[in-house]
């Protein structure tokens, strides 16, 4: 095992918490240009993560599943939600 | 050098040369239970993100090396993954909880040493409305600020919003809302605050899609953000601006 430094020094970890915010900001203005067409609930399996119905959620038959999302992302998804109503399933 | 196997297979999709050697460097102790913390901070594993953070730092780890060789180098191909389509928002916001659940363990070194968060924020998208990912990408953007965030979820009812800042003595609350039929809840919820005598306590900041400076003005917010970066430099003027 690698011996330990336990010292723990301040300045340096404001400069790592400078460096994730700088990280967490890339994301955050990635993800703008993102969202003008692809629905920001689905992830990298092309599942629904959104809490809400949405007419692009196909179900599968298989208990606790995410539903697959049928978006295209060409067109504007936003018109396929349905917010008023919870997801259930 | 990176001997976690999981960790090296997450490796392979940092391509950019100067970017490879940047990551490479975080790792370069070849220290593995770091290197299991980066992995498993990639795969958004929180449970285990927190209990290898306290191991860490229970077998004599500084907290530099694990935010820097652990946290910051996993979240670092996080970012990469996402700017290359490779994850997406989704993937992103559980590698952010990954990382709140380590950084549990090392805010009360922070704040020991002196640094403590510049503010709490309270935040939750307004009743009516289910929409939770801007109001998320925000959250993480303020942790990553260095505020200390208390989220309400979505469908959020006024007195909640209230109640949580007297739980938490928030001095700022952010609501969000997505739809042009529950953006007027906003309004509402300002107005509970005032009707609690509570609204010269809190500054409020707005945003969401549908929202605008002008209706911020209108519903009588403090701050309006057009995205999560605005977020937290509102967050950080609301914060260095005196209550009214």
């Amino acid at each position: 095992m690698k011996p330990k430094d336990q010292s723990f020094d301040v300045n340096k970890a404001k400069k790592s918490l400078d460096t994730l915010f700088g990280i967490f900001a890339d994301i955050s203005n990635n993800a703008d240009e993102l969202l003008k067409s692809r629905c920001p609930y689905k992830n990298a399996k092309s599942r629904c993560t959104a809490k809400f119905e949405c007419k692009n959620q196909h179900y599968v038959n298989q208990f606790g599943a995410l539903p697959v999302c049928t978006g295209s992302d060409f067109l504007d998804y936003r018109s396929a939600w349905q917010t008023d109503k919870k997801r259930t399933y | 050098m990176i001997k976690h196997e999981g960790l090296k297979k997450e490796f392979e999709y940092v391509t950019a040369p100067d970017e490879r050697e940047h990551i490479a460097g975080l790792f370069a102790s070849g220290d593995i239970l770091m290197q299991e913390m980066a992995y498993n901070l990639i795969i958004g594993n929180n449970i285990e993100v927190g209990s290898l953070v306290k191991k860490a730092l229970d077998e004599g780890y500084s907290a530099n090396i694990v935010l820097d060789d652990g946290l910051i180098a996993g979240m670092a191909i996080v970012g990469v993954k996402f700017r290359d389509n490779l994850i997406f928002v989704p993937e992103v916001l559980i590698s952010a909880r990954a990382m709140k659940a380590g950084m549990v363990h090392i805010e009360p070194i922070l704040s020991a040493s002196g640094v403590e968060p510049i503010g709490i924020v309270i935040m939750g998208t307004v009743k009516g409305d289910l929409h939770d990912i801007g109001k998320n990408l925000c959250i993480m953007m303020l942790r990553g600020g260095g505020f200390s965030v208390h989220d309400l979820g979505v469908d959020t009812k006024p007195d909640d919003f209230i109640d949580a800042v007297m739980e938490h003595s928030a001095s700022i609350v952010g609501m969000s809302a997505l739809l042009t039929t529950t953006m007027p809840n906003m309004g509402t919820a300002i107005e509970a605050f005032e009707e609690a005598g509570m609204r010269e306590e809190v500054k409020i900041m707005v945003g969401g899609a549908p929202v605008t400076q002008e209706f911020a003005d209108e519903m009588g917010a403090d701050a309006y953000g057009a995205n999560a970066v605005d977020c937290v430099n509102i967050a950080k003027e609301l914060s260095a601006s005196p209550s009214k």
